[in-house]
Parts: structure tokens; sequence; C-alpha cells
């Protein structure tokens, strides 16, 4: 079997559904399970290339130095916290790990409790738990356990700069974990609220005769996003009406000039889009 | 107070139209940093640069591409992609509703709170429905040129909108490839114990992001000129497979 792991250099194609984005351990009671947290969900949006319109070759998000109209190498940046105009204070990764250095390597379930208690304007953004090697056995029993007794386990830790509350609960037979909003996080409604209360029993009676011709199962499967259709038949359309454009090969770096094989590839490239 | 109006639109199915608007319910706030040359500490800038001449390239210079294989592209440029917009409306249509136990929670995205617009008209009757009868409406509507899938539901004396994900958006469990392996009776029993011994209420109010908190400890010391001590993150160290039902019984005791 496949172990998932985070970089893009293990399994290319299950790229999308293993992007372990942590690893560390979870634990309830004394049991420690060590596991890597991948993403559940990942956008259908379609995405697109940032180009170069001259050339085609794709542009890199870089961070430049207004000053010295220079790109900024990742090492030579710093994060920092804006405490007057231009004065900050820089953090460092190590000081921000620090900070909580309990929580940022283990997800300790605290408590246990009913899934059905928590009000889904807390669920902020679900993600998988899937046991590194030799926690198999202890993640399926907790997996089990939490299936039998319908709970979940509430836990609080660290991912980047952030502590979140967790709710990790079976699924299908893994374990999910859904961060959670804070209740500070929650905007009151009473102001928005309706101001009477006055149902009219007739009118709802009626609406519920609709709504009981309109019972069916919950099958997401049945709707698409319109949107991502039309843009998907535009690059269909576009696709067979003209040849893609190619961008040029990018040299490694300290390679001199570029060698003849390569210098003829590029004229036919370029031959090839002027077709 | 709730978030501001963000769109108005009408709740529709069989004869039912309720007039409502939508607000956001959710505010997250969190300590802003900024990138910084470590030299100078001057506010650095994003800039998209072009990998082949690695110079920054300016926005008139900058195309779309969908990427159809290695290196090719089909440029797409911003008035063919604003033509594929779906028509503007302003319906939520509920095509059809749905026990609320049957939406997994992956699917949720976000709330919104639906506020009754000028009218109260139907929007009482259609929340003491839905409250009754336990279900929430699977709707979609056009809003800011994007295509929603929602479930329409009921909390208290409010209706809300949860935005759903796409069925082909949920990564399916099958694809982590889990493997199984065998419990015992007698730990599956010590386990189902554990967990019932140390269920509780859910009360949200308990927790704050104490992180942050310490986050703006850290930057007020630091201010003063404080040293920071370095601690290294906690690892705990897993449970083997052998020692499971060791472990699961020492845990018992611990509850007892």
């Amino acid at each position: 079997m496949k172990t998932p792991r985070s970089g893009p250099s293990s399994n290319q194609k299950d790229e999308t559904a293993f992007q372990g984005i942590w690893s560390g351990t979870i634990s309830f009671s004394l049991v420690a399970i060590p596991v890597q947290l991948v993403s559940a969900v990942r956008t259908g949006r379609v995405s697109f290339r940032m180009l170069h319109g001259k050339d085609y070759s794709p542009l890199a998000r870089e961070m430049s130095c207004p000053e010295e109209e220079k790109i900024v190498p990742p090492d030579e940046i710093v994060r920092g916290y804006e405490i007057g105009p231009d004065k900050y204070i820089v953090i460092t990764d190590k000081e921000l790990e620090s900070l909580s250095p309990e929580r940022s390597r283990t997800i300790e379930i605290i408590e246990f409790i009913d899934m059905k208690e928590v009000d889904l304007i807390y669920y902020d953004y679900p993600y998988y738990l899937v046991p590194s090697k030799g926690g198999e056995k202890a993640y399926r029993l907790l997996v089990e356990v939490l299936r039998r007794t319908n709970k979940a386990g509430l836990a609080k830790f660290v991912l980047r700069d952030r502590e979140y509350l967790v709710a990790v609960k079976s699924m299908e037979g893994a374990l999910a974990l859904i961060t959670l909003h804070y209740s500070e996080e929650i905007l009151p409604h009473e102001d928005i609220a309706p101001k009477k209360e006055e149902i009219e029993p007739e009118e709802k009676s009626r609406m519920q005769k609709t709504i009981k011709k309109m019972i069916a199962d919950f099958d997401p499967e049945k709707y698409a996003d319109e949107r991502r259709k039309r843009i998907l038949d535009l690059l269909k359309k576009k696709a067979k009406e003209k040849a893609p454009v190619e961008a040029p090969e990018i040299e490694e770096e300290g390679e001199g000039p570029a060698d003849l094989v390569a210098a003829l590839e590029e004229s036919m490239r370029k031959m090839k889009r002027n077709r | 107070m709730a978030g501001r109006t963000i769109w108005k639109g009408n709740i529709h199915f069989g004869d039912v139209n309720v007039p409502v608007k939508l607000h956001t319910a959710v505010k997250e706030e969190r300590i802003q940093f900024h990138l910084l040359h470590r030299r100078d500490h001057v506010k650095l800038r994003q800039q998209m640069v072009c990998t082949y001449e690695k110079k920054p390239v300016p926005m008139e210079e900058q195309a779309k591409g969908f990427e159809l294989d290695e290196g090719k592209y089909i440029i797409v440029d911003s008035s063919e992609l604003e033509q594929t917009a779906p028509e503007s409306s302003r319906t939520i249509e509920v095509h059809e509703f749905v026990k609320t136990e049957q939406i997994d929670p992956v699917f949720r995205e976000r709330v919104y709170y639906l506020e009754p617009d000028s009218s109260l008209r139907g929007y009482n009757s259609l929340a003491g429905a839905l409250k009754e009868m336990d279900v929430e409406g699977i709707c979609t509507w056009t809003m800011r040129k994007r295509s929603y899938l929602g479930a329409l539901q009921i909390s208290g004396k409010i209706l809300r909108l949860s935005t759903l994900r796409y069925a082909d958006e949920v990564i399916s469990v099958k694809s982590l490839e889990l493997q199984k392996a065998p419990l015992s009776e007698k730990e599956l029993e010590i386990g189902n114990y554990l967990i019932k011994r140390l269920t509780g209420p859910f009360q949200p109010h308990k927790f704050e992001d104490e992180h942050q908190k310490k986050l703006q400890t850290l930057i007020e010391k630091k201010s003063r000129g404080e040293k920071i001590a370095v601690l290294r993150p906690r690892l705990l160290k897993p449970t083997a497979s052998d020692k499971l039902l060791q472990v699961l019984e020492a845990s018992l005791k611990k509850v007892a």
C-alpha cells in the first residue's frame, strides 16, 4: 500500500489527495497515534496559470524590495509586526513555534462530545487524519469506538500560526478533523432576526405540503457547478480552434548560452505557434 | 451585530416566495504580519516575475493560461471568462428537501444569516415548517458571478443558508487507502468505556485562541527588548501496536 506523504515527490497522481499538511500525534487518554493531516476537500474551480503575454512563460509570485527593485530570495525574508509607521517587530519561526510547544505537534483530545451539539456555524475546514507507520491499529481503534459511541473528540492544536479548536469524528472508516470557529468569531444575529414571531398556521401547513412532496435523499452528485461547466466548454472550443501556445523551456541556472539543438527546438516551437 | 447585507434575493419553491437579505455570520480576526527584507526591515511587495526572463511583468503584459499539457497553454482573456459568468438572478431556488443528518459536515462550507427583506411575508411560516419537519432545502443561486449550492435551514428564529461543496470537491475516504487492523473485543470495550467517561457537553465559550494572546504578549516583550526563550515542541511517543491493550488498561485506571 502507498503511504501518503507530504511533498510533491511521493506520488504525483494522488498529489491532490495527499497534501500532507502536518504530521504529529493524536492522543486520547494515554494512547498516542502517529498521524498526518491531509485536506478532505479540493477546489473544483478551473485553475489558470498566470503567464507572460509576450512569450507564454509562467509567472512566479516573488517578493521584491521596492527600494532596490530587486527580487528578494526567501532566506532574506522575515516576518514583522507593525508597531508604528515603518516600525516593525520581527518574529521568527522558532519563536512562533515555541508559543505553544505542547500543541504544535500533538492533537490532544481533552474530551468527547456529541457532534449533534455542534451547530454547523462552527464548522470551518475539513481534513482527514491518516495513520503514519505503526499507528494503524490504534487509529483503527479510535475510528471504531467513535463510530460505535457516535461521539467526536474535542482538541486544540496549532497549525502554522493559528491555534485551532477541532472536532475529530469517524467518517466511513477514517478520522475526519473539522476545525471549528471560536464562539467569539460568530456574529450575533439578534439585530436581524424577525421581530414578530407570529406564524400563520394555514400558510405554514400549505408550505409543509409542498415540502413533503419535495423530500428526497441528499445526493450531492446531482448538482454541478454551472460556471465550471461553461469555462470547460469555452476551453474545449478554443482547443479545437487553435493549437495551444507553448512556453520556452527554461535552462538550468549556470548553464551557458543555449545550445544549437535547444535553439532549433525553440524556433520550431515558434513555427508551431504561428501556424 | 450581524455582518452587513451582502446580497438580496427570493427563496423560491412551488408557489412559495420569501424575500431575504444575506448577512455574513462569522468574522475572523487575527494578528497580521508583513513580510520584510531581513537586512533593512523594508516592507516587501509581491510581484509577478517571468520565470524565463527573471524580470517582473507589469499587469498589462500578464495573460491567463489553462495548462493543457506540460508547458502548453490555452490563453483565455478576461472578456471571454466574463461571458461564462452565470446570468444574474435574484432567486434562491430550492430543488428538494433533505434530512439534516444526511449532509456530512465535510460538505459544509460557510453559513449566512437570512434577514426577512422589507416584510415578514412567509418568513416565519417557512421557518416554522422547516423546524417541525427537521429538514433543509437544497438550493442553488447566483451571487457575485458565481453559482452556489447550499442548504436552507432554520436555527432558532433565523433562517440560514449553509453553502455546500460540490460532490467532486470532497476527497473520498477510499482514496486514502487505509489499512484494516484487527482489534480485540477487550480493546474495543475499554475504548468505548473511556470515551463515555470522558464525554461532556459541547461548550464553545470555554475556548479561545490562546495562541493569539501569547503572540500578543510575545510582541510586547520583544518591543520592550526582552529576551525570548525558545522552546522545543513536545513530541508524544506513539503507542506500539502490541502495547495497545496495556496502555488502554492503564488509561482505565487513570479515569477510575
